[in-house]
């Protein structure tokens, strides 16, 4: 069972992440520290969703904020929010931990310091509160059939193609490439559509 | 269907990452050929796409951690490091690429061409550069940690008399390596986790990493970071446990060692 678990961040708030990262840009500890505090829960709980394994999670936690110390220069605060360029981020070096993984069982020493380009954020963002937009994403993902909602999830959570969603589901490849695009548009609509 | 309604039919599966090549470099060509509507529902699918984050159970990382983190960053404030991690001979990389672009603009169709494909296979060497300079590291901090003299030898002897003895190699600073032949392999949702057990009284076992051996038995655990120092272990556990892993153990130890 799924259940959201982002930390209620909203971007009006007095201090807001723009704020924070400009603080990162000045080496300011404290910044980095209600940076991590504010969304360490929302960025673990994604990538051990990917990983399923608490050390190899942590490690992959640790490279994420460090790369964020290290980069904060690479966020544009004016292109979208902070926490789905971050997600990104987490998602981006979780994959690339799974995919290792898979070929070898165990981890690398590497990093690479590639950066999502910052996600822009779509007029109906303000919608909802992260909370309730957090409950929002799940039901609508639920009221999906379950094999579409399964591929979604093999794409985003294990990395996999069409192609090879296609052979884990033993479906066709048409098929596959129509719940993916269709279900995410009904994401999209029902993210848009209620206020 | 026009060519653009095609492409546009691909971006939110291309934020996903599900696109197979052949379509992502398709789409890919479209974007760099400067579509700025496409561009633009990109930006906006990054979004969307991130929204799914929302679909992970809730966890709460270790404190360990964050101070694991404020340490690391400490320590770079004080000493000043600035961000730029790139090594040179990525720079160098790109300046053949640019040479090599600037040189081939004589026929714009034919360079393009010639540019993607050079992109490409300059990408895939890169990458499998850094990949063969991981997998190095990795095997080099593993013969140091089973080499060195500083390494603490620890057996894991099995609580069943069929099972092998596992062994372990700990070494302070680079980290733990547990090795095993003839392992039996656990049930299709399971796994084996690895536990440190603190020497403070009370104290609840931590959990490592989790893996499964090999096809042919073998069993090779590397730890580079684990998560106590070995002064404040007194031994190591190995349980079986549900392959999403367990904060705590849930099934009696099947391999046990002391700490000396």
């Amino acid at each position: 069972m799924f259940l959201a678990v982002l930390t209620p961040t909203d971007s009006r708030e007095v201090s807001p992440d723009a704020t924070l990262v400009r603080g990162l840009l000045q080496r300011d500890v404290r910044s980095f520290e209600q940076l991590y505090d504010r969304h360490s829960r929302a960025v673990y709980s994604l990538v051990l969703g990917i990983l399923r394994q608490a050390a190899s999670a942590e490690e992959v936690v640790q490279d994420v904020f460090l790369l964020l110390w290290r980069n904060a220069g690479r966020y544009d605060s004016s292109r979208g929010p902070f926490l789905p360029w971050l997600l990104t981020l987490a998602r981006n070096r979780a994959l690339d931990q799974l995919r290792l993984k898979s070929e070898r069982q165990r981890r690398r020493e590497d990093q690479t310091d590639e950066l999502p380009p910052v996600p822009h954020a779509p007029d109906f963002e303000h919608n909802f509160d992260e909370k309730r937009r957090a409950e929002r994403v799940c039901a609508l993902m639920v009221s999906l059939q379950p094999k579409q909602k399964r591929a979604i999830e093999l794409a985003y959570f294990e990395g996999l193609s069409h192609t090879e969603i296609a052979a884990a589901l033993k479906e066709p490849l048409g098929t596959v490439k129509s719940w993916i695009r269709t279900g995410l548009m009904r994401l999209k609509e029902g993210l848009q559509g209620a206020s | 269907m026009s060519e653009h309604d095609k492409f546009r039919e691909l971006i939110e599966p291309y934020a996903l990452g599900s696109l197979d090549a052949g379509e992502r470099s398709e789409l890919e060509a479209h974007l760099r050929a400067g579509c700025s509507d496409c561009a633009k529902a990109l930006d906006e699918a990054r979004w969307l796409v991130a929204q799914l984050a929302y679909l992970a159970p809730e966890a709460v990382p270790s404190e360990i951690l964050k101070g694991r983190l404020l340490q690391q960053v400490r320590a770079d404030a004080r000493s000043g490091r600035h961000s730029s991690r790139i090594p040179l001979w990525i720079w160098g990389a790109v300046a053949a690429s640019l040479l090599f672009a600037f040189y081939t603009a004589w026929d714009a169709r034919q360079t393009q061409v010639a540019i993607r494909k050079a992109n490409e296979s300059a990408a895939a060497a890169l990458e499998q550069q850094k990949h063969l300079r991981g997998e190095l590291a990795l095997a080099r901090r593993e013969a140091m940690i089973l080499t060195d003299p500083k390494s603490v030898k620890i057996l894991l002897p099995p609580s069943a008399s069929n099972m092998p003895v596992l062994e372990a190699m700990w070494h302070e600073k680079m980290g733990l390596c547990i090795t095993g032949r003839n392992i039996p392999m656990p049930p299709p949702n399971r796994a084996l986790q690895l536990w440190l057990i603190p020497k403070s009284a009370g104290a609840k076992p931590m959990p490592s990493v989790m893996l499964r051996p090999e096809p042919d038995g073998t069993f090779m655990m590397m730890v580079s970071n684990p998560p106590e120092g070995m002064h404040n272990v007194k031994a190591l556990a190995i349980t079986e446990e549900p392959a999403g892993g367990s904060p705590q153990p849930t099934s009696p130890p099947l391999w046990v060692g002391t700490v000396s």
